[in-house]
């Protein structure tokens, strides 16, 4: 059905082989070759004389660190504070904008700023608020009064004991902190792509839905939602993504403590890397990240093409 | 039935959602607001305890706007300005921040972006004017590593940077291959960006213009690439600002300090001045501000661009 260019009827071309050229070059230089790269440090081990194969030992040892329990359990909790905060109130300020009020235009620009601001300055702008003693609102995070029994400290405060078994729940503040900063940078990009789509709903069928008689929550819930899941699955996943990959915040805001309570994955594959120098078990914790991305990955692309077939 | 709403009704709600728009710009604008204001004190305000938020007390009224101490001493360490008989402006600025890594971000940030935009131009024509085999595929290949963060290469981007740095290569060092590196994670999503603007364009255009006897090349140079300028523009700006914002990859695959970018001066300003909070506020706004200022003007371009990368990757 595509009309072909006059100019190629008849002979192949390579013209546009040329033209993709450098970019799959580049792509496998740095994409594919050291995804496989990571593939084969994961099965070795340096010693003095060279890399050396171990097998699977390196997930067994990663298996068998505490830290590395814990650190999923961070993991988990900061996930699920950070998606569910953002697409939340993502979905009531798109909501709010969808509203059409004459200065949306204004409100829009202002809202997207912190989006333009790199991760690890956010968390330096946290870190700014929440410093222990110096920051602008120790003094009121730290009163006892307030928060008893000593005040809550980003950086010095002893993780809370967990409820359940070893599981980190409640979380310490610091990691209370990184999902609010996190929350904050992420939000203008969820509630754009959120009200993007929100946009796309038929006016006509929100205005038959309330001559039928259906009250807000009722459109909300039977009409704005199914009809957005598409990319609200899209959004949710995608900022796992960068959750889970997400590492410079850390170093601002938190640098993984107090403790290791805000070590995430990400965070401590960082550690296992370049602070222990071990690069085999981090090859292997990083390939484990990489198996979770992927799911996220196809799972975009699942949901997608499943929304491009249904137009 | 549903009553209609009425008039008064409808302009209640809308200031109703007026000011819950209003409450939710402040939020977001707080964090950046407390940075400027810390980033204006003076150290003794800094390190008093409990802290102050406004810097206004005096001993006998606790806010007094004309007793205000206001001061550009942060800025003033991160600017370092000394005078300098060779600089045409009579100073120069001598803090590591803006001798040594914004121009070094400056460079990295500009090749990647035009090698960037170069690149995807290329192949996001190829893709979206020709049909040929394997398109299908490559399409999906290029869509599937668009997500794939940073994170998990970084182990082997360091192995192959410090090998290739022991290859003692002619011209080789680090600044090529973090270039390399960034036009590679930035590639992918801009391919994408750089194919719809020219699915955009009609194909009438191109045809007509080879009809009238001008060659491939020639079409896609005249008639395209003028057409394409606001995707590319997107691109460029997109790739700029992501380079710009990066910190880890910078951080870890490049050897020497003077070679740095950016947000790893940063990073050295947190661990230098941990009570300086008003040096690191200063730090803060000076490398924000362009990149802010660079998205109010051109945010059109940018919202664009989002769009058609969120919905791809």
């Amino acid at each position: 059905m595509q009309r072909s260019l006059p100019h190629r009827r008849g002979r192949r071309n390579f013209l546009p082989f040329w033209l993709i050229l450098p970019t799959l070059v580049v792509l496998f230089a740095i994409q594919v070759y050291p995804a496989l790269y990571t593939v084969w440090l994961s099965v070795q081990q340096r010693e003095p004389s060279g890399w050396i194969f171990v097998g699977l030992k390196n997930f067994a040892r990663l298996r068998n660190l505490s830290q590395f329990g814990e650190s999923i359990g961070h993991t988990i909790i900061f996930l699920v504070g950070f998606t569910s905060l953002t697409m939340i109130a993502g979905f009531f300020v798109a909501l709010l904008l969808n509203r059409n009020v004459r200065l949306s235009g204004f409100y829009i620009t202002l809202l997207f700023i912190p989006w333009t601001i790199a991760d690890l300055l956010a968390g330096m702008v946290f870190r700014l608020l929440v410093v222990p003693d110096y920051g602008l609102l120790s003094g009121i995070l730290q009163n006892p009064a307030i928060f008893p029994p000593n005040g809550l400290s980003v950086l010095t405060a002893v993780p809370p004991r967990p409820w359940l078994g070893s599981f980190p729940f409640p979380p310490a503040p610091a990691l209370v902190y990184l999902v609010l900063a996190a929350t904050w940078r992420a939000l203008p990009f969820v509630t754009l792509l959120l009200l993007a789509a929100m946009q796309t709903v038929p006016q006509e069928i929100i205005e038959s839905s309330r001559i039928d008689g259906a009250n807000g929550r009722q459109v909300i819930r039977h009409i704005l939602v199914p009809l957005m899941l598409p990319t609200m699955v899209v959004a949710l996943f995608s900022l796992t993504l960068s959750g889970m990959n997400g590492v410079g915040m850390i170093f601002s805001l938190t640098g993984g403590g107090p403790g290791s309570s805000t070590e995430l994955l990400s965070y401590m594959l960082y550690v296992i890397g370049w602070n222990q120098l071990n690069f085999g078990r981090a090859a292997a914790l990083a390939l484990m990240i990489a198996v979770v991305n992927w799911l996220l990955i196809s799972g975009t692309l699942r949901v997608t093409r499943l929304e491009e077939k249904s137009r | 039935m549903r009553r209609i709403p009425t008039v008064s009704r409808k302009s209640w709600e809308h200031s109703l959602v007026n000011g819950a728009l209003i409450v939710v710009c402040i939020l977001a604008m707080l964090p950046i607001a407390t940075t400027v204001l810390i980033s204006f004190k003076r150290q003794e305000d800094i390190t008093r305890k409990p802290p102050v938020i406004f810097p206004c007390d005096t001993s006998t009224q606790s806010f007094d706007a004309s007793a205000c101490r206001w001061a550009v001493e942060g800025y003033q360490r991160v600017l370092a300005p000394k005078p300098s008989e060779t600089s045409p402006l009579g100073f120069a600025l001598t803090g590591n921040m803006f001798r040594i890594y914004v121009p070094n971000t400056l460079l990295y940030a500009t090749t990647s972006s035009l090698l960037v935009v170069l690149l995807a131009g290329m192949s996001g024509y190829a893709f979206s004017r020709y049909r040929f085999r394997g398109r299908g595929a490559l399409m999906t290949g290029i869509l599937a590593i668009t997500g794939v963060p940073l994170l998990t290469n970084l182990l082997a981007l360091y192995q192959m940077g410090v090998t290739l740095r022991k290859a003692h290569l002619p011209f080789y060092d680090d600044r090529i291959f973090i270039v390399t590196v960034y036009i590679g994670f930035f590639l992918p999503l801009s391919v994408w960006i750089a194919k719809g603007f020219f699915d955009a364009i009609p194909r009438e255009l191109e045809e007509a213009a080879l009809i009238d006897g001008c060659s491939p090349i020639g079409a896609l140079m005249r008639i395209i690439m003028p057409l394409a300028m606001p995707g590319m523009a997107a691109v460029f700006l997109l790739t700029f600002v992501n380079v710009w914002n990066e910190f880890i990859a910078g951080y870890l695959l490049i050897a020497r300090n003077d070679h740095k970018p950016v947000m790893f001066g940063l990073y050295e300003f947190l661990g230098q001045n941990i009570i300086n909070l008003q040096v690191i506020a200063a730090a803060c706004i000076l490398i924000a501000l362009p990149i802010v200022i660079l998205f109010l003007f051109t945010r059109r371009t940018f919202f664009k661009a989002m769009v058609e990368g969120a919905v791809k990757g």
